[in-house]
C-alpha cells in the first residue's frame, strides 16, 4: 500500500511511453506526452505527502501545524504551467507538419528540403506557402 | 524502423528498466510517512520570516524566486515560439471576421448561451482577480489566477462570437501584458540591487500575516506573473483561433454572427 502512488506514477509513465512509441498521429502523441507528464505530478505530490498533515497554507491553522511539503507543490505548479505552454508549442508544430506534409502520421514525416513542394496538403495551406518557396 | 521493431525495443528496455524502477521505488520512504527536511524547515520558518500564509507562493516568489524567473522566461519563450511559428506562416494580416467552412452550417447562438456567458464571464474574471490578489494569503497566485483570467476571455468568444471577441481582445495589448509581466518580474530582481541589497531580496515592508498586503516584494512579482500568464495564454487562444480562418479568400461571405 505504501508504494501504490509511486507504482501509479511508474505505470502512467509506462503507458504514456508506449503510446508515444506506437503513435500514428501527432495529436495523439502530444496527448501521450501529457500522460507521461502527469506521472511526474503523481510522483512529486506522493513524495511530498504525509498522513495527518494540512495543506501548507497557514490561514485557518496557526503556523507550526504539521503540513505537507510545499516544495513539491510549487514544483508541480511550475510543471503544469510549463507543460501547458509546451503542449501549445507542440500542437503548433503539428499544424505546421500537417501543412507541409499533408499528414499527421509520424511515420510519413520526411526531412524538409529547400524547394520541396508541400505534399498532399489540402485547403488553405497551399495558398499561403508562397513565401517559403520564394526563399 | 518498423512499428513492430519499435514496440519490441520498447518492451526490451522496459524489461531492463523494470527491476531498476522497482528497486528505486522500494528505496523511497513509505508513502505518507515523512516529508523532506527542506520542506519541513520552510513550513517552520517562513510564516515568521516573510509574514505570508501561503507557503507555495513564498517558495515561488521569494525563497526560490530565481527559479520562477527562469520559468517565467521559459513561458515567454514557448509562447513567442508559438506565435512566431503561426504568424510566420500566416502573415500579420488580421481581419475581425470569422470564416466559415463551406458545407458546414452556422448555427446561431441561442440567447441562453449569450446570457450565461455574459453572467459567467465577469464572474470568472472577478474570481481570477481574487485568486491573483490573495496569492500570499489563501491558495492561489499569479499562475492559477492568470489562467482563470485568460479562460474568462474565452467566454467572450462563446457569448459574443468571433468578431465580438476580436473587438474585445487586441493582440498588441496581449504582447504588452506578457512582456511587461516578465519585465516586471525581472525588475523585481534588479531594483533591490540598486539599493545595495542582493538580487531579489525582499526590501519592501512585509506587512502582517494573513493580511492581503503581506509579503512585500512577493506581491509585485505575483502581479508580474499574473500579467504574463494572462497575456500569454490569451495570446495562445487568439493565435490558434486565427489559424481557423482563411484570410486568403476575403470574398467568402462567412461572417459568423447570429
Amino acid at each position: 500500500m505504501s508504494v501504490l502512488p509511486y507504482a501509479v506514477a511508474a505505470w502512467l509513465f509506462g503507458i504514456g511511453l508506449y503510446g508515444i512509441a506506437t503513435s500514428r498521429n501527432f495529436i495523439h502523441l502530444v496527448g501521450c506526452l501529457g500522460v507521461c507528464q502527469s506521472a511526474t505530478y503523481v510522483l512529486l505530490l506522493g513524495l511530498g505527502y504525509r498522513w495527518g498533515s494540512i495543506a501548507p497554507i497557514f490561514y485557518d491553522h496557526p503556523p507550526g501545524t504539521p503540513a505537507v511539503d510545499p516544495v513539491m507543490q510549487a514544483l508541480v505548479l511550475t510543471d503544469i504551467v510549463v507543460g501547458a505552454t509546451l503542449t501549445a508549442l507542440l500542437l503548433v508544430l503539428t499544424v505546421q507538419a500537417y501543412k507541409r506534409g499533408g499528414s499527421l502520421d509520424p511515420e510519413k514525416l520526411r526531412p524538409m528540403r529547400a524547394g520541396d513542394k508541400p505534399g498532399q496538403s489540402r485547403g488553405s495551406s497551399q495558398v499561403s506557402d508562397g513565401g517559403r518557396q520564394a526563399s | 524502423m518498423s512499428p513492430r521493431i519499435r514496440v519490441a525495443l520498447l518492451a526490451l528496455s522496459g524489461l531492463i528498466l523494470l527491476p531498476c524502477a522497482a528497486s528505486v521505488i522500494a528505496g523511497l520512504p513509505a508513502f505518507g510517512s515523512k516529508i523532506a527536511l527542506y520542506g519541513e524547515r520552510i513550513n517552520a520558518i517562513t510564516p515568521e520570516a516573510r509574514h505570508v500564509a501561503n507557503m507555495v507562493s513564498a517558495i515561488n516568489f521569494d525563497l526560490r524566486g530565481l527559479d520562477t524567473l527562469g520559468e517565467e522566461f521559459m513561458l515567454l519563450a514557448a509562447i513567442t515560439g508559438t506565435v512566431v511559428l503561426l504568424r510566420g506562416h500566416r502573415g500579420e494580416g488580421i481581419t475581425g471576421r470569422a470564416m466559415r467552412r463551406p458545407g458546414r452550417a452556422v448555427i446561431p447562438r441561442s440567447e441562453a448561451t449569450v446570457l450565461a456567458c455574459r453572467i459567467a464571464g465577469p464572474l470568472t474574471c472577478l474570481f481570477g482577480l481574487y485568486v491573483v490578489l490573495h496569492a500570499t494569503v489563501t491558495p492561489g497566485g499569479g499562475f492559477q489566477g492568470g489562467v482563470i483570467l485568460a479562460s474568462g476571455t474565452l467566454l467572450i468568444y462563446l457569448g459574443e462570437g468571433y468578431s465580438g471577441w476580436r473587438d474585445a481582445i487586441h493582440s498588441h495589448w496581449l504582447d504588452a501584458l506578457e512582456g511587461g509581466g516578465a519585465l516586471l518580474f525581472a525588475l523585481c530582481g534588479l531594483v533591490p540591487m540598486l539599493t545595495g541589497a542582493a538580487f531579489m531580496q525582499n526590501i519592501l515592508p512585509l506587512g502582517t500575516l494573513r493580511d492581503l498586503f503581506s509579503g512585500g516584494l512577493m506581491l509585485v512579482e505575483n502581479l508580474g506573473v499574473a500579467m504574463a500568464v494572462t497575456g500569454g495564454f490569451t495570446q495562445l487562444f487568439l493565435e490558434f483561433m486565427e489559424e481557423t480562418r482563411e484570410a486568403e479568400e476575403p470574398d467568402e461571405p462567412g461572417e459568423e454572427s447570429a
